[in-house]
């Protein structure tokens, strides 16, 4: 009886052993990073405990008693998971958020290791639900981690650095295959407006949740859906528009199988989107119909505010939380706001051609021209083409943007983009600054900028890095990780 | 350059526009209206006739594999005669990435039946691995055979700088024409050559898109468009300092970033 017990016993206590001392190695990483000041240490300790048990990540997880939500897509994750946050928090729920960005394996280990004990536990806590975004290219990998998967969140799919993803079919057959696996619960909380997220896995018997926008006078008018090749998800047929919203996002039908847009049950039905910092919302979901007025600007945080409330469905939290999502801050690079010399600068990420079109529409929704600094970078190892910025719709804001800077290591490409949309020459003929380095574009932006007015730094993340690196070390604004520490 | 027209055949637009190819038509547009050429844009899509002498340049972009399969067989059984017609009357075409390998003579995906190609080019396209035939079991695997890097290309007495990102090789038969020497990069298949050339018809794997970082490609199409209606056209040059100041840094990226191509058939 004793031996058999003790050889039981062994391996679970060698296990156990071994997990402490992952969790233990992966903490002690990412507080030295932190002390020499070698950036945020989001990836890095998750890499290490993995590297000494592998399980350490799916065991963690299974320690959260409510579960797990997974938002997933390529626009919008991190905002939408910041605003079920908190509703969640309104809901009495504790959620346990990756770092924004920090969204692939190595990224969401750190996680769960920031949040373990040394003993290679988490803290008991009751009312804890995981609440991650993931990389749609890391979701075959994660999924299967997750021992109560509540629900899986696709906001949508754009073409989204289609050098690492090759093309967005692509990785909805990844997606799709990865959904299999499902337990039979898990609600899928689908972009009913994006016709390549709203009918994926659509053999499973899962619970499905549609969101969609209902209020045709948010539609564009002379949008051109078709630019982002969508097919019909059915038939591969040719879809026709009574309505687009941004990209290839609408009321789309299929010419060929006649298959349409589902019904979506949570519903944007009204909302005014004028305000460079600000929307209101009125949003209708099965139980409770809920007026918001969301501190972030335009149409694709409307879309995030629809995913979130529609998440909220899907786990059934109480109704009267919904509004709690008014307390978002803009988080960061989302519009994030720093005071610096008189000046406000709003810090605004743009990673790909959709992003950076509806960041620009969202800022100059009033009509009223405004300073900006504009970045492209690309990334060797992970984004090293950056064609898509002839994907972003830069001819139609020729004129209301004065002076602009541009910067990053594509700054010259950036240049001759905007060259080739009008801005520099001609009726808009506007002086261009082209300068490289983040942090002296920035400068430069300053000190071209009368004083007290506003501006804008739109760009892919590199730039932004610098210029918040910037920031930071002239005490504008603390450290991201500090800000966080809250959240972790 | 007052009363000289140029038409532009735009095939597939809402298809085979992948990385950003839109790019490559601006900057034709642009370059015409900055030297007072009336240019306008003819777009051709799924089931549209195309009116050989009607056209004066012909533009296809890329696409990955599925959309290669959705205008495979239009651009045979309904554009293609039309196609090779137009530019044996004389007619530019830039043909990019998916759009070139469709160009010739045919595409060969792993698995799967063969895509006939238009012809234009005496050309053909081997793909090692089709990349939504579930052989692939990670995205890393996927990249792996792939051809995803900064392409540097002699052409004639000047360079081009692009970016490549390509699974299939592309091979020319004996007597086609490569449009240049790989300096950097892959090109067609490894084996020195990238593009091809015939006549004033021009098929390359250059992204970024190609034509905004590379002027004098783009003045070569431009020229021969109107040429062919007006012989003895000349196009008077362009500011373009920008464009130079965004080749000169590619160049600098595929130094530093590239696999440096020595001799044909062998990079370092």
């Amino acid at each position: 009886m004793t031996v058999s017990t003790a050889r039981r016993a062994g391996p679970d206590l060698a296990a156990a052993a071994r997990r402490a001392l992952a969790v233990s190695a992966g903490k002690a990483v990412r507080g030295a990073t932190r002390r020499l000041n070698k950036g945020n240490g989001t990836t890095a300790p998750g890499i290490v405990t993995l590297a000494i048990d592998p399980g350490a990540l799916s065991g963690l997880l299974a320690e959260i008693p409510r579960g797990a939500v997974l938002v997933t897509g390529s626009n919008g994750k991190g905002t939408t998971c910041r605003m079920l946050a908190e509703v969640m928090r309104a809901a009495g729920l504790h959620p346990v958020l990756n770092a924004e960005g920090a969204n692939q394996r190595g990224g969401l280990a750190t996680t769960m290791v920031a949040r373990a004990d040394v003993t290679g536990h988490l803290p008991p806590d009751a009312d804890a639900i995981g609440l991650f975004e993931v990389d749609e290219g890391s979701v075959p990998d994660f999924l299967p981690q997750v021992s109560r998967p509540r629900a899986v969140v696709f906001t949508n799919l754009f073409r989204d650095q289609l050098d690492r993803y090759l093309e967005p079919a692509y990785i909805k057959a990844l997606l799709e295959r990865a959904m299999r696996n499902l337990p039979a619960g898990a609600a899928l909380v689908l972009n009913a407006d994006d016709p390549r997220v709203a009918l994926l896995a659509a053999d499973l018997g899962n619970p499905r949740l549609y969101f969609g926008i209902d209020d045709p006078e948010l539609a564009r008018d002379g949008a051109d859906p078709t630019s982002d090749f969508p097919r019909c998800p059915r038939c591969d047929g040719e879809l026709t528009y009574s309505c687009v919203y941004y990209a290839h996002l609408g009321h789309w039908a299929c010419g060929n199988c006649g298959l349409s847009r589902p019904q979506p049950q949570v519903r944007l039905t009204k909302a005014d989107l004028t305000g460079p910092s600000s929307a209101h919302l009125q949003i209708v979901t099965p139980a409770t119909e809920a007026t918001l007025d969301i501190p972030l600007p335009g149409l694709y945080n409307a879309y995030n505010a629809l995913a979130a409330a529609a998440a909220a469905s899907a786990c059934q939290l109480p109704d009267r939380s919904l509004p709690a999502m008014e307390k978002i801050t803009a988080g960061f690079f989302r519009m994030e706001k720093v005071r610096v010399s008189g000046h406000d600068v709003h810090l605004a990420l743009a990673k790909n051609a959709n992003g950076y079109t509806e960041v620009l529409r969202a800022v100059l929704g009033d009509g009223q021209p405004k300073r900006m600094l504009l970045g492209l970078n690309d990334n060797p190892g992970k984004q090293p083409d950056t064609s898509w910025i002839w994907d972003v719709d830069f001819a139609p804001l020729a004129g209301l943007i004065p002076a602009p800077v541009v910067s990053g290591n594509r700054a010259a490409d950036l240049a001759v983009r905007l060259k080739y949309a009008g801005w520099a020459c001609g009726k808009h003929e506007t002086e261009l600054a082209i300068e490289p380095d983040p942090v002296r574009a920035f400068q430069t932006a300053l000190a071209r900028l009368p004083a007290g007015q506003p501006i804008w730094v739109v760009s892919t993340s590199v730039v932004l890095w610098e210029i918040r690196r910037w920031l930071v070390q002239h005490g504008y604004v603390g450290e991201l990780w500090r800000q966080q520490a809250g959240a972790n | 350059m007052t009363g000289m027209r140029v038409t532009v055949g735009y095939l597939y637009p809402d298809i085979m526009s992948t990385y950003g190819d839109k790019g490559n038509v601006e900057t034709i547009l642009r370059r015409c209206e900055w030297r007072d050429i009336t240019v306008g844009v003819t777009e051709l899509r799924l089931g549209d006739q195309l009116k050989p002498d009607a056209l004066d340049l012909i533009m296809i972009g890329g696409g990955g594999e599925s959309q290669q399969q959705l205008v495979a067989r239009d651009l045979c059984t309904v554009k293609g005669e039309g196609i090779r017609d137009a530019v044996a009357l004389g007619a530019a075409a830039l043909a990019v990435g998916g759009g070139y390998e469709l160009f010739g003579r045919f595409c060969q995906p792993e698995r799967g039946a063969e895509l006939p190609g238009v012809g234009l080019f005496n050309a053909w396209t081997i793909r090692q691995n089709a990349v939504l035939s579930g052989h692939y079991g990670s995205i890393s695997d996927a990249r792996a055979d792939r051809a995803i890097g900064e392409l540097v290309v002699r052409w004639r007495d000047s360079l081009l700088v692009g970016f490549e990102n390509h699974g299939g090789g592309t091979y020319l038969a004996e007597a086609t024409e490569p449009l240049g020497q790989v300096l950097c990069g892959h090109g067609n298949n490894g084996d020195g050559t990238e593009g091809v050339i015939l006549g004033s018809a021009v098929g390359t794997n250059l992204r970024g898109p190609c034509l905004p970082k590379n002027p004098a490609l783009a003045d070569f199409l431009i020229g021969a468009a109107v040429r062919r209606r007006h012989p003895a056209a000349d196009l008077p040059p362009l500011a373009d300092d920008l464009e130079v100041a965004a080749r000169a840094a590619a160049m600098q990226r595929a130094q530093q970033r590239g696999r440096v191509r020595t001799r044909a058939g062998a990079s370092r």
